[in-house]
């Protein structure tokens, strides 16, 4: 997206100002400043949307109706009136709080949460949207995600607070352990799609449901099981919401925050929700392909009636809703079981990531690459393929020399 | 960082862990009121409990030497709030055993079926904020839901929906409306097939029973030697309850029902349809099986209701018993009855010269004593198992400060 | 280019600047919280550079695991007495000393990279040739596919690659995790010594050691987990 969107920019940018100077680096600040400001706004209105939907869902479960009044019978505008008494609550800080971690940590989450999103793709080929592309991208956002740890660390430490500084230690040893098997988890689908560029990973999954890596073998399934409940313990979710735990902790870690600085934590912890969920279904749930194989990415009918200019950017754009659809159902699935669950005890987090979690993560890993190799093909369907059916429409393929073949067998599929 | 070896055995590698005084409460989400609750911890693990009261005080008893008998109902619908019927309905009882009085059939199944509902009430508030301290947050208010139901009954009797004062010595301020009993009996009918469901969210989940069972396990001796009562102490094999167990003048008001004590005898439960059976890691005595005595008690008082609605129904007459007039002067004497309340034995003292109001009222509460364990049970459990502790011995502070 | 040479300018006054602040203040938390920071800027300029994997191996390993460890350690024994650490003079002099020395080692070590002194843009383009990890896994498998295949008069052990280091880092990892869990084990058996009541069931305390809940087999098991890398790099 950035080099098509730096293209498009750069000819505007070139049209406009086209004698000021070095086009190209208006065009490339341009182009991260509309990016920036587009993930920003996905991870803010995607948290005012959330926000509603958790206490909708919430009253629902409760059989209460939640939010009625503010903005018609939904409650639509409830979360920025919230918002708004959040902004006019005054921003206290303890006596003894150490004012500069105090003020710096709830930004430092938000910034963690935020800057994930930069390698995240919303579609796949022949247009991705993604704001910059790397290639070690699952690794990058798993990374990015563990940061988020230092904003509760530092904000439970610089309260000055015993109850901040249990919900502190308490995050620390959780996210830390879970970092475990949720790296684990990820690398089964890295395994199967060769790559860990979340637009390979995606794309390898396209064609149908039963080319999910979710259904490509037992392991899998059980894999992805695990990843959900290792990427809710990360954020913070319940049953694993022993960092705030309101009724051991009072607020665990943000007990001493208020207003603005209080909503920023959460604004955080929903952009990490969102990201796990999109995360999961670009590993697990075909990322931004259907159900059913819709044609809307390249070589589809869509491309064929419109061409691959108007065409490719309608598909990207109906595979960005798709994937939308599939994060938003697991965020759902995390306000249910939020809602309906009681809170797991601390020892019994850590015994659940490393006695259970961490092994059954392990040997699904294996188990899914031993069954990749002696069933490269699928057991009952035939996994999609694209280079390989490429292949065989041009004929005969040269054996490749024996190095590269090893490396292609480890990296996944023939 | 020093490593000094304060403690001989401590082991020679061991890092200096500093222990730190943590206050719960006063204003803590689930100390079920202004419980203070000074914890001793070393990381994680409490080593110590020490719980303060008194932020609730309000002199209730010495309130109570200075009116009379029927004009201190009030104060006693303030001191287990959840309960309060009960609670009226044991000051009545002391004062009527003064006089020696027994109020009309009609007017004693009539406090049969009302002190039952209010049991089903205190105990289904006991059930949700369980589920509240634990981390859950459904449970609480389809508890909420029903007991409104409850709480509607109770206003159609008194006109009331917390501190009712319906119940007083010599019956009840009226008698029930007519069509009570049959929108009482369409409620039970409601209530009870959704007793399962709070079965599946708590007492069979998972997560749940890893929480509360084997923590803060009260053995049968030490819970008598603290004085416990109510469904901790049956909770912990104790098979005692007032209500078969009592004086007379209590256990008449019983007496022709049909009912067992809910207790574990010989490992299995009297009256479990549809609820679960234990599970295999539960031992008697742990916060587990004073909730699930709690959930089997609801059933229980159900079909004590039903058969009391039945016996009133049947009884002839309208005479529901007449509240004694306010300035009647009592029998000289001294007199304490002890009832089951939701929470255990309440007590009531009553000391008489010969004058309206009594010379001295006291009050015996059962949630104080069951409170008093939280520094025995207490020691040693993580911090999350607090809330589990004190919820499972489901106190209510304005009985223990009064 | 010139957002380049701005991003560089950016990061690397950031990753100076909050060394030196490292250096600078006397508030331990806040000196770790630095060194976050500083690190951070770092990882940046690795992005920078399109070392993405470097990039995200720094994010990982040092910022989010190592120094989590680090502030949670400071964080639990820093008492009010140590939390601010006055520096004398003379041991500033010593730093500065070893500090200038390493500048000049690692700065004439870098100037004798070649590619690095690149002068012509053919030479720098060198440099700048794409690599991807994948001979790297390779190699940590014992698969060179970076050099030449092996012809029939090559030696036998031509091309061992990294697989007998590989296995070493291992075993020495599994040690220590084993050595850190018996630690552990040491100090719960200690403990519920203290512990001690005869209220409790005995089941009750052997749950609470098997769980640990002081955290601290955890801990340094994840302190373990983190070391391969830094042995690594």
């Amino acid at each position: 997206m950035a080099v098509t969107l730096n293209r498009a920019l750069d000819a505007l940018t070139g049209w406009l100002v086209g004698s000021i100077g070095d086009d190209a680096a208006c065009g490339y600040a341009l182009a991260a400043i509309l990016q920036a400001g587009m993930l920003l706004n996905l991870v803010a209105i995607s948290g005012l949307v959330f926000i509603w939907l958790e206490r909708k869902i919430a009253g629902r479960i409760q059989d209460r109706l939640g939010p009625t009044r503010t903005g018609g019978r939904f409650g639509w505008l409830q979360t920025i009136a919230d918002g708004l008494k959040l902004l006019c609550k005054e921003d206290l800080m303890p006596g003894k709080a150490d004012w500069l971690l105090f003020r710096l940590a709830p930004y430092i989450g938000l910034a963690a949460s935020l800057s994930a999103f930069l390698a995240l793709p919303f579609s796949g080929m022949p247009h991705p949207f993604v704001a910059q592309r790397l290639d070690v991208a699952v690794f990058f956002v798993l990374a990015v995600l563990g940061l988020e740890v230092f904003s509760v660390i530092l904000a439970g430490y610089s309260s000055a607070s015993k109850w901040s500084l249990f919900g502190a230690m308490r995050e620390a040893a959780q996210v830390v352990s879970y970092e475990v098997p949720l790296g684990l988890c990820a690398v089964t689908p890295v395994m199967l799609a060769g790559s860990m560029d979340l637009v390979t990973i995606g794309d390898a999954q396209q064609g149908g449901f039963w080319n999910w890596y979710l259904l490509h073998s037992p392991f899998a399934f059980i894999t992805f099981g695990v990843y959900f409940t290792c990427a809710t313990a990360s954020v913070n979710r319940a049953p694993f919401d022993l960092a705030e735990a309101e009724s051991e902790l009072v607020g665990g870690f943000h007990t001493e925050y208020s207003g603005l600085r209080w909503s920023l934590f959460f604004l955080a912890e929903y952009g990490s929700m969102m990201l796990v969920s999109l995360l999961a279904a670009i590993l697990f749930l075909g990322g931004w392909h259907g159900v059913l194989p819709l044609g809307l990415g390249s070589g589809g009918w869509l491309e064929a009636l419109l061409g691959t200019g108007i065409g490719g950017y309608l598909g990207a754009l109906l595979g960005l809703v798709l994937l939308l659809t599939k994060g938003l159902l697991l965020v759902i699935f995390m306000m249910w079981a939020r809602w309906s669950l009681p809170r797991l005890r601390i020892d019994q987090v850590m015994t659940t990531c490393l006695k259970y979690c961490t092994p059954i993560a392990a040997v699904c890993f294996l188990g899914a690459t031993l069954w990749q190799a002696s069933l490269p093909n699928g057991l009952l369907l035939r996994p999609y393929n694209a280079e390989l059916l490429r292949a065989q429409a041009a004929g005969p393929v040269a054996t490749p020399p024996a190095d590269v073949l090893i490396v292609d067998t480890a990296g996944g599929r023939p | 960082m020093q490593t000094s070896v304060e403690d001989p055995r401590v082991l020679e590698f061991d890092v200096r862990t500093d222990e730190m005084l943590v206050n719960m409460g006063p204003q803590h989400p689930s100390t079920h009121g202004v419980l203070r609750l000074v914890l001793r911890t070393d990381g994680e693990v409490v080593s110590e409990v020490t719980p303060h009261i008194g932020y609730l005080h309000r002199c209730a008893e010495k309130i109570g030497e200075n009116l009379a008998v029927r004009q201190w109902i009030p104060y006693t619908d303030r001191m287990d709030y959840l309960a309060a019927m009960n609670m009226n309905l044991g000051w009545s009882l002391a004062v009527e055993k003064l006089h020696g009085y027994a109020p009309p059939e009609r007017g004693r199944h009539l406090r049969v079926i009302i002190a039952e509902l209010g049991r089903i009430a205190s105990h289904l508030v006991g059930m949700g904020a369980y589920g509240l301290d634990l981390g859950s947050f459904s449970p609480f208010l389809y508890a909420f839901r029903e007991r409104e139901k409850i709480l509607d009954l109770f206003e159609q009797a008194c006109g009331a929906r917390l501190t009712y004062s319906y119940l007083t010595p010599g019956g009840a301020t009226a008698d029930l409306p007519a069509g009570w009993t049959t929108r009482c009996l369409k409620m039970l009918d409601e209530f009870e097939p959704i007793l399962p469901e709070y079965h599946t969210l708590l007492t069979s989940n998972a997560i749940f029973v890893k929480r509360t069972c084997k923590v803060g396990v009260l053995t049968a001796d030490r819970a008598i030697s603290y004085g416990v009562s109510g469904p901790v102490l049956r909770g912990s094999g104790v098979d005692f309850d007032l209500r078969r167990d009592g004086e007379p003048c209590y256990t008449q008001m019983y007496a022709g029902y049909d009912f067992q004590v809910i207790v574990e005898r010989a490992g299995s439960y009297p009256a479990t349809t549809g609820a679960p059976p234990p599970p295999p890691e539960a031992v008697l005595g742990d916060s587990w099986h004073r909730f699930y005595v709690r959930m089997l008690e609801v059933v229980q008082s159900i079909s004590l209701v039903r058969q009391a609605i039945a016996l009133y129904e049947a009884e002839e007459g309208l005479d529901h018993g007449q509240p004694f007039k306010l300035g009647a002067k009592l029998p000289v004497g001294e007199t304490y009855l002890e009832t089951e309340a939701p929470r255990g034995q309440m007590g009531f003292y009553l000391v008489s010269l010969g004058q309206p109001n009594p010379w001295r009222a006291r009050a015996r509460s059962s949630s104080f004593c069951n409170l008093s364990v939280i520094g025995e049970i207490g020691r040693g459990c993580l911090i999350a198992d607090i809330p589990a502790i004190v919820g499972s011995l489901d106190i209510v502070m304005g009985e223990i400060d009064r | 280019m010139i957002w380049h040479s701005f991003f560089f300018a950016l990061f690397a006054a950031l990753a100076c600047g909050f060394a030196l602040a490292v250096v600078l203040t006397s508030n331990v938390v806040r000196m770790a919280f630095y060194l976050v920071l500083s690190l951070s800027a770092t990882a940046g300029l690795y992005f920078l550079a399109g070392a993405d994997f470097v990039g995200s191996m720094q994010l990982m390993i040092y910022v989010g695991g190592t120094l989590v460890l680090l502030i949670f350690g400071v964080m639990l024994t820093a008492q009010e007495e140590f939390i601010r650490i006055s520096t004398r003079p003379a041991e500033v002099a010593l730093a500065a000393m070893v500090g200038l020395a390493l500048l000049i080692l690692l700065s004439s070590a870098a100037f004798r990279v070649p590619a690095w002194r690149g002068d012509t843009p053919a030479e720098r383009s060198l440099a700048l040739t794409p690599q991807t990890v994948g001979p790297i896994a390779m190699a940590l498998l014992g698969l060179r596919v970076d050099q030449a295949p092996p012809t029939a008069d090559s030696p036998p052990n031509d091309r061992p690659g990294y697989v007998l280091i590989f296995e070493i880092i291992s075993v020495h990892l599994l040690v220590v995790l084993v050595g850190a869990a018996y630690l552990a084990r040491g100090r719960i058996g200690a403990n519920s010594l203290v512990r001690q009541d005869p209220s409790q069931p005995a089941s009750d305390l052997d749950d609470l050691a098997d769980a640990d809940p002081s955290g601290s087999e955890l801990l340094e098991a994840s302190q373990t987990l983190d070391s391969p890398a830094e042995t690594g790099a």
